[in-house]
């Protein structure tokens, strides 16, 4: 049942993000691309499920190597994004 | 039923979609993103709680690290750098998933069906992650940009594939070690990753990046199959998939390239996929008719009052974004509606030139898309073209034999005058010479797109006299027609290569000794001692045609005479006769000895194409300015030559 559920949410979400993100325009395709590295580090949350539950060491270093690739995902990828967002300027905001 | 840590990954969800939602448009993307990472936060301190890490060291060390890691690295990388960041991230993307998905593994518990999606996860993070860091060292220079083949290249992948699917049926059919199936899909995933971007010419980037940034996404959704809490993983990376996979099929339509010709390693340049050849005559016409009617292009320049700028990697690589804002600020300044045309695989990565331009504040209303700027540059004065080149190139709607027919290109024909603001007249990555480089309204100029740019703002100023372009640009050079060059020449040397045995053009050289004899030239043919396939290949060849031995000289004996020699005729040779190799330190030619024919008054050179030799190392002659490139198929070219002396008399 669970699993079915799951499979159902993953074909949604594909349907429902190719739809969202035909719309974004090619100006922002970069800045997309980051930000959907960002996006990606949403596996940081099973990171850190993965090394709560984990026991040996050997585990939790690997753990602990996820979460930090994860996060710089999230983090570098959030920030690079903003920074390139704020330089898409329109010619009103500039002269203002 | 409804727990608060389903109720609150149901809101992270819907923040994202929410940030997603506004991406559609510039002006709300800021917040969009914003939007996006709230919920992330959300989301990461939800599972804190729920996996009650709250007190574990080793969770917040590896938070802290990460998130100091991920600060240092966005506000550190160059506006250039963003292609290879881009990568870099798609990569980390994929190891965080495998190493979750290998714990999920090793902890036990699982149902056949979750073993099936860790072990899918493995491998895709796995790909993702070995192939991302070979795109993202290929784009920063430390791996070379030109496909690497193999021995055997495609049974690599092939047999990685095949351990990956017997480890994956053995995990879900529980037969074997579990620890040895997931050390085997790690380490073939990595070696099945490698192998296949090793290949990939830097042309192609854009769209492995995309395919790459698609798996990193649905490597994550897989892992999250597995995990207690995986429904956010599954749902968020599936969205990042689907964003990939639509980046990827843009990428292909607007390079004319299939997704399978990419992973299957067939790279643009195709020997035989080019053009038909030129004939050597084309220069004349186009040079007589070149003496502009109505004003010169530097008044159209001056006066215009619909210019389209379109910019391309050269751009970037000559760092010449802000001459270019400043360009079109001038024209506007002059009463000039100015647009940049932005192709959609121009640069590296899909938006590339639109970050750079934004970098230096171009607004962004002025940033076209390819219909845009095509609608834009009917009845446009002038189109302004810096570092551009497949994506103005007619041939992909004038000759559909070449690999771009069909590509949808920037018509920058369309306008009255064109400028272009190019290295050199290089054909760009699909290998196909610029048709819009022969038009009669094109005026090039070549060399660093900064200081061509800069003579351009000069002009527009009108400080300036108009100055002849860089010293390489056409009219700068010395009369370039072969024929008339022969003509006047006294002594003649050619210099065959295993492009000459390629096509079968023995024939040719020969009628051209014998032509040039009749006229009382001295005709020498220099032989390079690896010119060919086996030593005295050429030699072979020339005696097979019934040329007398005593005209075929060794290098030693021709090499100090170059400086006599008026007309060279290149036939099919590259490495052994490029200079690179006494001047270019460094590349693997260097110290190899060739036929000096860069001393001779001239050289005319049929080759294919311009593509380095063997060696890989561009031929430093081709640009020079007593050099005349004729590229296309020898023997149809040296056809055409005679032709054209026979007619001259």
């Amino acid at each position: 049942m669970r699993e079915v559920v799951l499979v159902l949410a993953f074909v949604g979400a594909a349907l429902l993000g190719y739809k969202l993100i035909s719309e974004v325009p090619s100006l922002i395709h970069t800045p997309l691309m980051s930000g959907m590295n960002a996006l990606s580090g949403i596996t940081v949350v099973g990171a850190l499920t993965a090394t709560g539950l984990a026991l040996a060491t050997g585990s939790k270093l690997a753990g602990f190597a996820a979460i930090v690739l994860a996060m710089i995902n999230v983090v570098g990828g959030f920030l690079v994004t903003h920074r390139m967002l704020r330089m898409f300027k329109s010619e009103r905001r500039r002269n203002s | 039923m409804l727990s608060p840590f389903l109720v609150v990954q149901i809101l992270c969800i819907g923040l994202f979609i929410y940030g997603i939602r506004l991406m559609n448009s510039p002006e709300t993307a800021v917040t969009g993103n914003l939007v996006g990472a709230v919920g992330m936060a959300g989301a990461i301190i939800m599972t804190m709680v729920e996996a009650q890490v709250l007190t574990m060291g080793v969770v917040w060390a590896g938070l802290l690290v990460g998130t100091a890691l991920g600060v240092w690295l966005s506000a550190a990388v160059k506006m250039i750098q963003m292609p290879q960041m881009v990568a870099l991230f798609n990569g980390f993307g994929g190891a965080a998933s495998f190493l979750v998905a290998t714990l999920t593994l090793l902890e036990g518990g699982l149902t056949p069906f979750t073993l099936f999606t860790s072990a899918l996860a493995i491998v895709v993070g796995g790909v993702t992650f070995s192939g991302s860091l070979v795109a993202a060292g290929k784009l920063h220079g430390v791996l070379h940009q030109r496909p690497v083949h193999l021995k055997g290249h495609n049974s690599y992948l092939f047999v990685s594939a095949a351990i990956m699917v017997l480890s994956t049926l053995g995990l879900v059919f529980q037969v074997g070690s579990v620890v040895l199936h997931a050390l085997l899909l790690l380490v073939f995933s990595h070696v099945f990753g490698y192998v296949f971007t090793i290949r990939v010419g830097g042309a192609d980037m854009p769209i492995t990046i995309s395919l790459l940034n698609s798996f990193s996404g649905v490597a994550g959704s897989v892992a999250g199959f597995a995990l207690p809490n995986g429904a956010l993983l599954v749902v968020v990376g599936s969205i990042v998939g689907a964003s990939g996979l639509i980046l990827t099929q843009i990428m292909c339509r607007a390079m004319n390239r299939h997704l399978m010709d990419i992973l299957l390693g067939k790279t643009t340049m195709q020997p035989g996929a080019k053009p038909a050849p030129q004939a050597p005559q084309a220069e004349q016409p186009k040079q007589e008719a070149a003496k502009p009617q109505g004003p010169s292009w530097e008044e159209r320049l001056r006066s215009a009052k619909k210019v389209a700028i379109i910019p391309g990697y050269g751009m970037a690589l000559a760092q010449a974004q802000l001459q270019v804002k400043q360009l079109g600020e001038l024209l506007e300044s002059r009463g000039a509606e100015v647009r940049f045309g932005i192709h959609p695989v121009a640069g590296r990565m899909p938006g590339h030139m639109n970050v750079l331009l934004a970098e230096v504040d171009v607004p962004y209303e002025k940033l076209c898309e390819l219909d845009d700027i095509n609608a834009f540059l009917e009845g446009a004065d002038v189109a302004i073209i810096v570092g551009a080149n497949d994506v103005v190139n007619p041939a992909a709607i004038e000759l559909p034999d070449t690999p771009i027919y069909g590509m949808p290109i920037i018509r920058a024909d369309l306008a009255e005058q064109v400028l272009v603001c190019n290295y050199d007249t290089k054909p760009g990555y699909a290998g196909v010479d610029n048709s819009l480089y022969n038009l009669e309204k094109v005026h090039m100029l070549l060399g660093d797109a900064k200081d061509s740019l800069a003579q351009l703002l000069e002009i527009v100023k009108g400080e300036a006299e108009p100055v002849p372009a860089a010293p390489s640009a056409p009219e700068a050079a010395p009369a370039k027609d072969p024929a008339a060059l022969l003509k006047s020449a006294q002594r003649v040397v050619i210099v065959p290569g295993y492009g000459m045995a390629l096509a079968q053009a023995q024939g040719q050289v020969k009628m051209l000794v014998e032509l040039l004899q009749s006229a009382g030239k001295q005709v020498e043919i220099a032989v390079h001692p690896v010119a060919g396939r086996m030593p005295g290949h050429m030699n072979v060849l020339m005696a097979e045609v019934d040329i007398p031995y005593e005209l075929l000289l060794e290098m030693d004996q021709i090499n100090h005479q170059f400086p006599e020699v008026d007309v060279v005729v290149v036939v099919g040779a590259n490495d052994v006769i490029n200079p690179a190799a006494n001047t270019h330190e460094g590349t693997p030619i260097y110290g190899m000895p060739v036929l000096n024919v860069v001393e001779a008054k001239s050289v005319i050179i049929y080759n294919l194409d311009r593509s380095p030799g063997y060696a890989g190392v561009e031929n430093t002659l081709y640009d020079m300015d007593h050099c005349v490139f004729v590229p296309g198929d020898a023997a149809a070219s040296l056809q055409a030559l005679v032709q054209a002396l026979k007619i001259a008399g």
